[in-house]
């Protein structure tokens, strides 16, 4: 999932594509289209909704919002940001020594811990945000433990507030990180350190100056990808009752029946994102670091000192049993009984009757089977128009790259909420759009949900191996008489593969976890996975709750574990 | 000049081919979305069109819900017996999701009735226009504090909002017996809340504290709400939260509905009581609605009647707590508890409530929330 933006050689391209330079908008003019469709015309009725009160043009809920007299939205905003920025920050940390450990360095177990890293990916957002509060709130596993541990009076700390966000979020989202860096870490070249080891160069001489700047492009995808889906996250602080972030400050605006204020929420959220996504194309461009080296080898480092051995096995262990902690604290809870957990550390009473309800419920099913069916044909979309847009930026020449690039990146950084709503306001009734049906109600509309919404994972990642490619290769293939279909078939498309497959991967799993959207959309007969635990919730059967999250949790890992297996361990590492 | 030609024709062919398939797919999407929807449709308003009939074609019911399904499987197979020709499709969410979709749908509606909506989320849906006026045959025995005045929405049950505690921890002559006990600082971090802004329940309770002390003087209510706050421990994010924090013994007293409480003690094994406050408590209603340009209007017609049925009442009553709003369900058949139990309401002018309360929650939100600590 590297974004390299810069542009592609484009000298030799132009020629070969048209002599007219005009004719390449007409290539990407679908692209547009679509994305005019179903992003840019939702987004449109919201910022109109938000200037538009009481059939007049007026500013002033922008003045409202930024009036320093009710300060509770530029509190939200700062905060937001601020979140953001930290959770960036830490999911850098996590995901980069990650990366390092289990991909730098061969030693005993490396490859199981390198899927179970992936595994946060899988936690639901809705009761694994909860699961957090288990382990390390006030009356949490470990403080508790710690408390009994020591004999002290207090628990001596807790997760909460803001801290407790940022938190989540690192362990939620480092592996955006994780598998960029690892990606990035496997493409180093390592004649280059070599070289600059024998020309004298000390071992922090090469982390600082080929290494990390070498790992720069990916650190700047997955630093968008996390600030995007931090800004937008929304169970965190509300399960940590921080009200004001954006993305609360929106609910409660539609809670209050402030409709019109909600949309300058979303309108000005969006604003700070694309400027994020700007500033970080800035940067990027300003730093072009491209790794020109054809082949790509294997090296990694057999540890050969007992000590260090030793030391690299217990630390990626306990990194990785750190992050599994979320899931395990969730089956834990789904075998325990309701109500019994009170002041002990761990629950006192086990029984399986969580599970024999799930079992014996023919409704457990269906949802299942249907955000297995709505995640897959979204995904199938996703592919599709993902792929086609990497391809258009990084091989065409057009003007509006960075247009394209902000259309695609926007809905990640709105609240699923506000999509959903966007969605809902657009298509329920009939437009050009939507080919003159209404999609709300329909099954429909959870997959354009989802498309809308996830289609930056492929997106970014196809980008990125597309970036890495030489063209080269394929002109070589056009020159020796291959179409271009078939050339894109048979040397682009398998050499993206790793990248379209590791974003598709994601995509997947983040379609299936999808709940804010879907509680807004979802019908009867469409029930997802994630809302039929919602619901669970919802009528206070914690415990099966639980159970039906840790059979999501099952679900996700059987289709990370196909997808290895059906690409040989090229899935997820290769992004 | 040849090569560039049939590049261009291969460059075209690809993007061609690509932009098919999506138009394909997006087509194909439309072509079988249409189906259904148009089937459905069209049997609904086929069926609805024609007078009310139990031997006509099978119709579908949507209904939202805010209840949770033990109070559906109650009464749906009941609705289901009486008549089979009515498909019902229940989607249970928050009322506030209710409130966002019936809202987000106002064009093409997708329910038929709304089941369970607080009376601020049903009066605001009847401001927007939302919600279609219907004189249910049982209107005169619904008190009209309890109903909309142009028969928009009509309460099905009340929910007395009291003070709730852990009484694994707490002696009923221990925890507050009356509002004002619960700002003595004896209480202090021992209190805790569910999210006041995304709650019917804690809305009213918060806008009736101010009420109480007058509405014109809302300074007095903001510094009692002050007070309260420096008690408060923790605001939840949802009664799950809520339940979960109290049961661990985080905090041990908060403010809630009457029904939870019962239902969660005596169904749920939670070790929770409740005091009804001395002066009178705030009496939240909880109510129906017919959804405005609903598909089908006669069958959530009879669901409603169904619904706030005498039998029904009474079943739902005994078995979930459920405190009728009519009034002439016979005190033998409402269950012991609440033939006890006097339901004293706090003195309120629930029309003067609603148009201030988003004033007063927003002041709340914005100078008192968390600050009373300071």
């Amino acid at each position: 999932m590297r974004a390299e933006l810069q542009q592609a050689p484009t000298a030799a391209r132009r020629k070969s594509i048209t002599a007219s330079p005009a004719f390449v908008y007409v290539l990407v003019s679908p692209l547009f289209l679509i994305l005019l469709a179903y992003v840019v015309y939702p987004l449109f009725e919201t910022f109109v909704a938000s200037i538009k009160i009481d059939e007049e043009i007026t500013w002033k809920n922008y003045i409202r919002f930024f009036s320093l007299e009710h300060t509770a939205n530029l509190e939200a905003l700062w905060n937001s940001i601020y979140i953001s920025v930290l959770s960036v920050i830490t999911c850098g940390i996590v995901g980069v020594t990650m990366a390092f450990l289990l991909e730098r360095y061969e030693f005993p177990g490396r490859k199981i811990l390198s899927v179970l890293a992936l595994v946060p990916m899988a936690l639901p957002p809705l009761i694994g945000v909860l699961s957090f509060t288990f382990l390390y709130g006030e009356s949490g596993i470990v403080p508790r433990a710690i408390k009994e541990l020591f004999g002290l009076a207090q628990v001596p700390f807790s997760l909460k507030g803001m801290w407790g966000v940022v938190v989540v979020h690192t362990f939620t989202m480092y592996t955006y990180f994780f598998m960029t860096a690892t990606a990035a870490i496997k493409g180093l070249d390592p004649s280059l350190e070599e070289a600059a080891a024998s020309l004298g160069a000390n071992r922090f001489t090469v982390w600082r100056r080929i290494i990390l700047p070498m790992l720069t492009p990916a650190m700047v995808a997955s630093s968008l990808l996390v600030f995007m889906i931090s800004m937008a996250s929304y169970t965190a602080p509300l399960i940590f009752g921080i009200d004001r972030t954006m993305t609360m400050q929106i609910y409660l605006s539609r809670t209050n029946g402030d409709l019109d204020m909600a949309a300058t929420q979303s309108t000005i959220l969006s604003i700070v994102s694309v400027a994020f996504l700007l500033i970080m194309r800035w940067y990027q461009g300003a730093r072009n670091y491209q790794n020109l080296s054809k082949g790509v080898s294997v090296h990694r480092t057999e540890i050969k000192s007992k000590a260090g051995r030793y030391t690299t096995i217990v630390l990626s262990f306990i990194g990785t049993i750190i992050l599994m902690l979320p899931i395990l604290v969730l089956v834990l809870i789904s075998f325990s009984v309701d109500g019994t957990w009170t002041v002990q550390i761990l629950p006192p009473e086990y029984t399986l009757s969580h599970y024999m309800d799930l079992f014996t419920d023919s409704k457990t099913w269906r949802p299942i089977l249907n955000s297995l069916q709505l995640s897959a044909i979204a995904v199938v979309g996703i592919v599709i128009f993902g792929v086609a847009a990497a391809y258009a930026m990084v091989r065409l020449k057009f003007r509006g790259k960075t247009l394209l690039d902000v259309l695609i990146m926007l809905p990640w950084a709105l609240p699923g909420t506000v999509v959903a709503i966007n969605l809902i306001a657009a298509f329920s009734e009939p437009n050009a759009f939507s080919f003159g049906q209404v999609l709300i109600g329909t099954f429909w509309i959870i997959p354009l949900a989802y498309f809308v919404r996830h289609l930056p994972l492929v997106f970014r990642s196809t980008n990125a191996t597309l970036m890495q490619m030489d063209p080269s290769v394929e002109e070589a293939a056009r020159n020796l008489g291959a179409s271009w279909w078939y050339s894109f078939r048979r040397v682009v498309f398998p050499m993206a593969w790793g990248g379209i497959l590791a974003g598709t991967l994601l995509a997947f799993v983040q379609c299936i976890g999808e709940f804010v959207a879907s509680i807004l959309i979802f019908t009867s007969k469409t029930t997802p996975l994630s809302v039929a635990v919602f619901q669970r919730m919802y009528s206070n059967e914690f415990g099966t709750a639980c159970a039906y999250g840790v059979l999501q949790i099952v679900v996700i890992i059987i289709v990370l574990f196909i997808s290895r297996k059906l690409t040989g361990d090229k899935a997820g590492t290769a992004v | 000049m040849k090569k560039t030609t049939s590049k261009l024709k291969t460059w075209m062919k690809g993007v061609f081919v690509s932009s098919l398939a999506l138009t394909v797919a997006a087509c194909g999407t439309g072509g079988q979305e249409a189906k259904p929807a148009d089937n459905s449709a069209g049997g609904q308003s086929g069926t609805a069109a024609q007078p009310a009939d139990s031997s006509g074609d099978p119709q579908r019911l949507v209904i939202y819900t805010g209840r949770d399904k033990n109070i559906f499987e109650i009464v749906l197979p009941k609705f289901k017996e009486k008549y089979p020709n009515i498909e019902v499709e229940t989607l249970e969410m928050g009322a506030q999701q209710i409130l966002e979709r019936v809202r987000a749908e106002k064009a093409n509606p997708q329910a038929d009735f709304w089941w369970g909506g607080t009376q601020s989320a049903l009066a605001t849906a009847a401001n927007e226009d939302l919600l279609e006026p219907y004189k249910p045959t049982f209107a005169d025995k619904v008190p009209d504090l309890y109903k909309d005045s142009q028969d928009r929405w009509y309460g099905e049950m009340l929910l007395p909002e009291v003070i709730m505690y852990n009484s694994q921890v707490m002696k009923p002559e221990e925890a507050p017996q009356d509002w004002d006990e619960l700002i003595d600082p004896k209480f202090k971090d021992k209190i805790v809340i569910r999210n006041v802004l995304p709650s019917g329940t804690m809305r009213t309770i918060y806008s009736a504290m101010i009420f109480r002390q007058g509405a014109d003087t809302p300074e007095k209510g903001f510094e009692w709400l002050t007070k309260l706050d420096a008690n408060t421990k923790e605001y939840t994010q949802d009664p799950t939260n809520l339940y979960l924090k109290l049961d661990r013994q985080e905090g041990v007293i908060s403010l809630w509905n009457l029904q939870d409480v019962l239902i969660q003690s005596k169904k749920n094994n939670h070790p929770y009581d409740f005091i009804y406050p001395k002066s009178g408590a705030p009496i939240l209603v909880d109510g129906v609605a017919l959804v405005k340009g609903a598909k089908n209007l006669d069958g959530a017609k009879k669901f409603m009647e169904f619904l706030m049925s005498p039998e029904i009442a009474a079943q739902l009553a005994k078995e979930r707590f459920q405190f009728p709003s009519r009034t002439d369900i016979s005190k033998d058949q409402l269950p012991d508890f609440m033939k006890n139990l006097e339901l004293k309401p706090m003195e309120i002018d629930w029309a003067v409530m609603a148009a201030k309360e988003k004033e007063w929650m927003q002041h709340w939100d914005e100078n008192i929330k968390g600050k009373g600590k300071k």
